[in-house]
């Protein structure tokens, strides 16, 4: 079962990007995002492109694992490259079959609407794949911290965010082993009518629900005895260093930035 | 935060990401059909539900999504705001059902937030796309509310966090 899902897609490494600090991935992934929409001209696009690449092999990622984790976002780009290639009826003429004609601007939003999308779902897969989803947690609640002014809960959502992490797999278990049961069983809720699927659902939640209440029961109580009383004066046994790495990366990210600045169209 | 509420809601957050990857794998597209989504009505049971499912859609779209962060900050602010605009409904609409069939009609409205996302994403046209995503949202909610309530007679959902 778990093998469907390449979970979390973490893969340990000791590359470059592997090294730098969660905050500085997680800072660099956000003003990317913003950055990408600067691009409007053929260049500013090629330069995204490219630097995406750069960064993957920074990451020393094999290329051929992120292709095949693009697979389903593979044919949204290609319904948005049609839709576009379609629909756009501006500039000149390329191209006419019968009630098929495909024009020049519809052709250049296709490709920049993919590339960017491309460009963004690669980067943001990149963070994911060499940042653990725990190294991402602290990341974000030391990010968080200035929100703590504002009494914004950040130290109890971050462990409620580790807690559930730490349950994912027996959760996942769990389900995978109470639908084999229900299989088992004779339920189905892959096939059948609309109301019959639905009815198949609520044996599967039922003990999903009572076994997962029961956890966090035990769990409640086990933190209760052992004496936590929130995130004061606690230490941590993960410590998160910013070194030349990561300035270097969001260096180079503004370096790009202000190049897509003068490259825009 | 009181220890029980915290233990409930990540083990909620757990459940939801479980469910999303294995009950419905085609939950990503244009067609939302998530059984997931149903554990939206957990917070007309106990408003403390919020942070549980909230958190629950972050980490799911943080580790399965395929649109990547786009999904993560327009996922996380539909399923914020459409929750908050229900605790505060639900003041004023007595009856569990009701409020239920209030959380839909509020999650069918919020849609246009995700319709916004792939507009900017993808370039969909936002009309068609509203519509097609709140025709969804609305069946699998409202297809939720029987289910909810046939768990709820059997679990207490609010006593679980409650007590």
């Amino acid at each position: 079962m778990m093998e469907k899902m390449v979970f979390g897609r973490y893969i340990p490494g000791d590359s470059f990007v592997h090294r730098l600090d969660p905050r500085s991935k997680l800072i660099f992934v956000f003003i990317f995002i913003a950055a990408v929409f600067l691009a409007n001209s053929t260049v500013s696009y090629a330069l995204l492109l490219a630097f995406t690449l750069m960064s993957i092999f920074a990451s020393k990622v094999r290329i051929g694992f992120l292709i095949g984790g693009l697979k389903p976002v593979m044919f949204l780009i290609a319904f948005t490259f049609l839709l576009h290639i379609f629909f756009t009826k501006e500039g000149d003429l390329l191209f006419e079959l019968g009630f098929l004609k495909i024009y020049e601007e519809g052709l250049r939003q296709g490709i920049y609407i993919s590339v960017r999308f491309l460009v963004l779902v690669l980067m943001t897969s990149l963070l994911t794949l060499t940042t653990s989803p725990i190294s991402i947690t602290d990341g974000l609640e030391v990010l968080l911290n200035p929100l703590k002014k504002v009494k914004f809960p950040v130290h109890e959502l971050a462990l409620m965010m580790s807690i559930s992490l730490r349950f994912i797999p027996t959760l996942m278990d769990e389900t995978d082993k109470i639908l084999k049961a229900q299989l088992a069983r004779g339920s189905d809720i892959s096939s059948g009518t609309m109301k019959e699927r639905i009815q198949a659902v609520v044996p599967l939640l039922v003990p999903l629900f009572v076994s997962a209440f029961k956890r966090a029961e035990d769990l409640a109580v086990a933190m209760e005895v052992r004496g936590y009383r929130g995130g004061e004066g606690r230490t941590r046994y993960r410590q998160l260093k910013w070194d030349w790495r990561d300035t270097t990366a969001l260096l180079i990210l503004l370096a790009v930035i202000v190049a897509l600045w003068f490259l825009r169209g | 935060m009181k220890v029980k509420t915290m233990a409930v809601n990540a083990v909620i957050a757990a459940l939801y990401l479980a469910v999303t990857a294995l009950i419905a794998p085609f939950g990503f597209t244009n067609i939302q059909f998530r059984v997931s989504e149903m554990f939206n009505h957990l917070v007309v049971f106990n408003k403390k539900y919020l942070i549980g499912i909230v958190l629950g859609v972050f980490i799911s779209n943080l580790l399965l999504s395929t649109l990547g962060w786009y999904d993560l900050t327009f996922g996380v602010a539909h399923s914020l705001i459409s929750l908050a605009i229900t605790v505060v409904l639900c003041k004023f609409v007595k009856g569990r059902v009701k409020g239920m069939v209030a959380n839909t009609l509020v999650f069918t409205f919020t849609m246009f937030i995700i319709a916004i996302e792939l507009k900017l994403a993808l370039g969909f046209p936002f009309w068609f796309t509203y519509a097609t995503l709140a025709i969804s949202e609305f069946v699998v909610m409202i297809v939720g509310v029987p289910v909810m309530n046939a768990l709820n007679k059997r679990l207490d959902f609010n006593r679980m966090i409650e007590d």
